[in-house]
């Protein structure tokens, strides 16, 4: 999957923006994300149901993916089962 | 290049600095403001910091570049945080980009449209913008009203400067040389790092500052700020909307109850709607207000004009604005959009006297590899406080 593509949740709400992806399934709610959203909505699984955060960034313990919050929703992200955590943003420095 | 190689002609815009100068030293009856010019305001850190004009690369650190896109635009990033690169791939579609390598970056830039990569870089949260947009925003928005509040004559004023970098800390030295008592709030973990980066810039505009350390982490200490703020007349602020709600401050409803505060929220492209999580600093902003395709109509070559202009022009406007609120008394919060107090800047110096402007701008754009005007350097008239000097004065938890 390219860098950059958008992916909707079929749980809730949420959209993301790849920033690095690997091969595995991308999840949101325990359902995987896709371009567009099914008919149907995918029912929010408890063990995924923690929220996302505009704007926030989630990666996995390898740094092999990393996704953007562009649409905050119910669910919470996965790879492959595996839950993802907020990357820490790191202070701006001075403008030029 | 020849030391005795004359300096870059006037900054242009820098006579509209000082016309809103004037108008603040007359508002605040302040001498100390009466004695600034606009030539200095706008120019004090390129010239103190040795800058050279730079054409398509923001002058000092050069952080900012202006870029040609497949449909003949220009695009200006702004890269000041290592882990912003790590967007680019994204930004561009593409996961081999060599995202350290600057021209790598420019070429990507030409394999796209300029609406484009505005729309997802600004998705993305990185300081982007095109020569040709139009400000998103108002200059100066109202977007909270409260209450009145009755002051004394002998009233000092409290300014609790919650701002980083250089337009809302510029706002509060404003403020305080008009005779406010101004508190610098930092946060533990993340300082204004301009006091590390830029010490000469940081000690002109947060002299005689009071200086505080919160740790937002520490629920007492967030209450404490509250309470001070609770108590002043003045907040400065400069976050994106959600990162104020995670400190646990709540602009509108501060404003709404306390009597007489006067919230200043300055952003880079407006302070509501979906402009309000667009981020904006001083270079790309000007380009957002049309400054550098000025620069081209009137010289032949587009680049950034002075050094992130939109910082000391919208640091200018916010001190007036919110002198004027003050002395109204109603309580409310103004928001100030960087791109747009340039674009009217602009306007408004271009109906002052247009051909003046345009052969400024001319002199500008042919001033390429020369420094900076020369601007008297300011002397300090107040020590600047280390960090954190003053928390146990102001914050007692």
């Amino acid at each position: 999957m390219k860098p950059g593509t958008r992916l909707k949740s079929a749980a809730c709400d949420t959209e993301v923006m790849v920033i690095r992806c690997g091969d595995g399934t991308i999840e949101c709610g325990g359902a995987p994300m896709g371009e567009a959203k099914p008919a149907e909505p995918a029912p929010l699984s408890a063990d995924f149901s923690g929220g996302t955060l505009m704007g926030k960034r989630y990666v996995d313990a390898d740094g092999q993916y990393e996704l953007l919050c562009v649409k905050p929703g119910k669910g919470s992200l996965s790879v492959d089962g595996v839950a993802l955590v907020t990357k820490d943003a790191k202070p701006l420095p001075a403008s030029d | 290049m020849p030391s005795d190689e004359p300096a870059a002609p006037a900054i242009p815009l820098a006579r509209w600095a000082d016309r809103q100068l004037r108008l603040l030293a007359g508002e605040t009856g302040s001498s100390r403001i009466a004695a600034l010019d606009g030539a200095t305001i706008v120019g004090e850190r390129g010239a103190n910091g040795g800058y050279v004009v730079n054409g398509k690369v923001s002058a000092g650190i050069g952080g900012s570049r202006l870029m040609p896109t497949r449909d003949h635009g220009w695009f200006a990033l702004t890269i000041i945080r290592a882990e912003d690169r790590e967007l680019l791939p994204a930004l561009f579609g593409d996961a081999d980009i060599d995202i350290t390598d600057n021209e790598a970056i420019a070429r990507a830039v030409a394999r796209h449209d300029c609406a484009e990569l505005v729309a997802r870089g600004r998705l993305l949260g990185l300081p982007v913008a095109s020569a040709d947009e139009v400000p998103a925003s108002a200059p100066v928005e109202l977007m909270a009203q409260g209450h009145r509040r009755e002051r004394d004559a002998g009233h000092r004023p409290l300014a609790v400067d919650l701002s980083a970098i250089w337009a809302g800390p510029l706002a509060g030295h404003l403020l305080w040389l008009a005779g406010a008592e101004v508190i610098k709030v930092e946060s533990l973990t993340r300082p204004d790092l301009i006091r590390r980066d830029d010490p000469a810039t940081f000690d002109l505009i947060n002299q005689g500052k009071a200086s505080i350390v919160v740790d937002f982490a520490d629920k007492a200490q967030k209450a404490a700020l509250v309470e001070l703020i609770r108590r002043a007349d003045f907040v400065i602020e400069s976050s994106r909307p959600r990162a104020l709600r995670h400190l646990g401050i709540d602009a509108d409803a501060l404003v709404r109850e306390v009597p007489g505060l006067v919230w200043l929220t300055v952003t880079g492209h407006g302070a509501t709607g979906e402009a309000a999580s667009w981020t904006g600093i001083g270079n790309d902003c000007a380009v957002a207000a049309g400054l550098s395709r000025a620069l081209a109509e009137a010289s032949g070559e587009i680049g950034y004009v002075g050094d992130a202009i939109a910082d000391p022009l919208t640091g200018i406007i916010a001190a007036r604005e919110g002198w004027h609120a003050y002395r109204h008394g109603e309580a409310c919060r103004i928001g100030f959009a960087m791109s747009a107090i340039t674009a009217r800047a602009l306007a408004e110096e271009r109906a002052h006297d247009p051909a003046l402007l345009d052969a400024e701008l001319r002199g500008w754009g042919a001033a390429i590899g020369r420094r900076f005007p020369h601007v008297p350097r300011r002397p300090l008239l107040a020590p600047v406080r280390e960090f954190g000097a003053d928390t146990a004065r102001y914050l007692p938890c």
